[in-house]
């Protein structure tokens, strides 16, 4: 069923660590603006491999999803994020617990723990090429939790958890045979109100707060 | 067919009422418009769901793979019905907002839009049978409530928003994961490519693979235990709950967990027959138990009238998911109709005797029953029912509860949750009995009115009923 030169395999496995590598870089830098550039390459990665998947599985909907992946993240919701930093004049997340540097390097540790977790789970024969996208899925995942647990802002957070969803749909897309179109889109669409309301949240916060840092928001407590 | 026809009208009702509320947003009569069309949703639901309910039919199939049986008929009704309550009372409490200027008009009828779009993304978590649509409203549902919370647009409501935002969004999304892993047991072998209907998978649960959809199991039962305010993952809820306005939080307590805690109970039904049915429902026990007992502990130390309804909502939630690990639909349903009928009726209570005494503060709310002695009543009966003390309906569910774990052999359990109800009971009783007597006396310049009670002792009397009307027997609908 899967008539693809080797050489194409290799690529795609490339590009979908790059996306990964994507996060980690991400990780690695404290200015929001290169922040969301490094999502936006992450996404263009997501979106570059669903079309590689496409034309492996002969499957229409994997083009549509690249398509969407395209328009919505790549473009739509890294636009939307630089105009709010913009807007909001966040320039830099000076980070918590852990230094940049060393939370990047966490993240490198991560990618191999992904590795020896996406290991350990059973591959459909099918799709045994495509193993790397579990781990580099994973890896996302990962990276997208340590990316909010160590970052102070808002917006900070709202990238994290769009990593940490790329990542799911990596999962998705390498791991099973992609989920149906229609349960695609509408999780697009979530996702996308999802970060509408938080951006308008983060103008909220910085209009009642002055600042954006979620780790001074403490005033409710039991 | 006009029972299928009867159900989607229900579905477009909220809808165009959303709509209709929107376009006449200045006028006064949004909260009618909004309370009018819950109503009818639940008179359209009531009429082709109660002769389903006695039937022999046990599925009633919509178009689009929508489809509902007993349990999800159950829950729609109650959905809709503590939607309806809730809003009645929100049109009485509004007007009350409105006069202490803390409000506006326009606020108000969007407060209404997202209400109504609220119960539409609701109803659809209990008739969707594909996996991956249920994880989609129940996001769904988040967004749409982050309106609600933060309607008072004050400082800590911005907070309590962004919080509830963030943490059910991460938490939703290990619920995507985990319905990814479902996805994929069932493409070794069950299903040709796989399938996300709930229904055909367990049709054929013993065929999924094992390790996989264990895995899918526990993702979702964190994702959407987040949702339900399982501990350690309820940080967002008692926030969420005491700052947003009491009609919300009312609908936030008594369907919202309804509509988290069934989706697990849908996940933990498919491994029911796999081989790894038995730990995935132990996990769900004990994230059961260990939740009642760490909300009764919270409970102790509560500042807040409306964080301490919070808690005890964790708590409740705590008994459901005891009762869904234990692979038990009817006492699970019947939990929840008796924590949602008390708990509507203890947040609009709560609310009225926030607007009276201009707090939140438990301690500074005193001689409430010189104040305002109905509103002491029904706060120190909906306590009561709350906490599981005869003659409520709660009493029976959690008597109920305590006998199948008995039953099961599973004794350990029934002590640990018999000591945190205790406990529970104790630190309720305590909060309460504070704010009934004491304090100075006071010129009664800010009289109640009796229109704002009307809502609460209906539902405590209903909470009385439910404990005299529920046999064994009628429980039988759902088996």
């Amino acid at each position: 069923m899967i008539s693809f030169s080797p050489f194409m395999f290799s690529f795609l496995q490339a590009i979908i660590l790059a996306s990964a590598i994507m996060a980690i870089l991400m990780v690695g830098t404290g200015q929001i603006r290169s922040n969301i550039m490094f999502y936006s390459l992450q996404t263009l990665c997501l979106a570059l491999s669903a079309c590689f998947c496409a034309a492996i599985e002969h499957e229409l909907k994997h083009y549509i999803v690249a398509l969407a992946i395209f328009f919505v993240k790549t473009i739509g919701l890294s636009t939307f994020l630089f105009w709010i930093t913009k807007r909001i004049g966040a320039a830099k997340d000076l980070g918590l617990y852990l230094p940049l540097p060393i939370a990047m390097h966490l993240s490198v540790v991560l990618l191999v723990f992904a590795q020896i977790l996406s290991n350990q789970l059973p591959h459909l024969n099918h799709l045994q090429p495509l193993a790397i996208g579990g781990t580099a899925g994973i890896s996302l995942i990962l990276t997208g939790i340590l990316f909010m647990l160590t970052r102070r802002l808002a917006i900070s957070q709202v990238l994290g958890f769009l990593t940490m969803e790329n990542g799911i749909f990596l999962f998705a897309l390498t791991q099973s045979s992609g989920m149906p179109l229609f349960i695609e889109m509408g999780i697009f669409l979530d996702v996308f109100v999802a970060v509408m309301i938080s951006g308008l949240i983060i103008f909220k916060i910085k209009h009642s707060f002055e600042h954006i840092d979620v780790t001074l928001l403490t005033s409710l407590r039991d | 067919m006009t029972q299928e026809v009867l159900i989607l009208s229900s579905f477009l009702i909220p809808l165009l009422g959303a709509i209709v509320c929107v376009f006449f947003q200045s006028s006064r009569y949004s909260g009618k418009i909004a309370a009018g069309s819950c109503l009818l949703t639940f008179v359209f639901l009531s009429i082709s769901l109660f002769p389903f309910l006695s039937d022999f039919k046990n599925v009633i199939l919509l178009p689009l793979g929508l489809r509902c049986e007993k349990l999800q008929a159950l829950f729609l009704l109650l959905t809709s019905l503590v939607v309806t309550l809730a809003l009645m009372q929100s049109d009485i409490y509004f007007e009350k907002e409105l006069k202490q200027e803390n409000t506006n008009q326009k606020h108000i009828a969007w407060f209404y839009f997202f209400s109504l779009l609220f119960l539409l993304s609701m109803m659809f978590v209990f008739v969707c049978d594909n996996l991956g649509a249920l994880w989609i409203s129940i996001e769904a549902t988040s967004l749409l409530s982050a309106g609600l919370v933060y309607f008072s647009r004050s400082k800590h409501a911005v907070e309590a928003t962004w919080k509830y935002l963030i943490i059910c969004s991460v938490g939703i999304a290990f619920a995507l994961l985990g319905t990814i892993f479902i996805f994929s047991s069932s493409q070794y072998g069950a299903i040709e490519g796989g399938s996300l209907y709930a229904s055909q998978l367990k049709a054929v649960s013993e065929n999924l693979q094992p390790l996989l959809l264990k895995l899918g199991f526990i993702f979702c039962l964190v994702g959407y235990g987040t949702k339900a305010g399982v501990f350690p993952l309820h940080s967002w809820l008692p926030d969420a709950h005491s700052e947003a306005p009491a009609p919300a939080s009312a609908m936030l307590s008594a369907s919202l967990l309804n509509c988290a805690l069934y989706a697990i109970y849908r996940i933990l039904d498919l491994t029911t027959n796999s081989a790894c049915g038995k730990s995935c429902h132990e996990v769900c026990l004990w994230a059961g138990v260990i939740t009642v007992i760490a909300a009764a502990l919270f409970l102790v130390k509560q500042h807040g009238l409306k964080r301490l309804w919070a808690y005890s909502s964790i708590e409740n939630v705590g008994l459901m998911m005891v009762a869904i690990g234990f692979g038990s639909a009817p006492i699970f349903f019947l939990q929840a109709l008796n924590h949602s009928i008390v708990k509507v009726s203890l947040f609009c209570t709560a609310g009225n005797i926030i607007q009276l005494f201009g707090t939140k503060e438990i301690s500074h709310i005193n001689g409430l029953l010189r104040r305002s002695p109905l509103d002491a009543v029904l706060l120190l009966a909906g306590a009561m029912a709350v906490t599981g003390t005869p003659p409520f309906g709660t009493f029976i569910s959690e008597w109920m509860l305590l006998s199948l774990s008995f039953e099961r052999r599973y004794i350990l359990v029934a002590v640990l949750i018999f000591i945190a109800l205790t406990i529970a009971f104790v630190a309720v009783s305590y909060h309460v009995g504070r704010t009934l007597v004491g304090g100075k006396i006071e010129l009664l310049s800010d009289t109640v009115s009796i229109k704002n009670s009307v809502i609460p002792s209906l539902l405590i009397l209903a909470s009385v009923a439910l404990c005299f009307l529920i046999r064994p027997d009628i429980l039988g609908v759902l088996k």
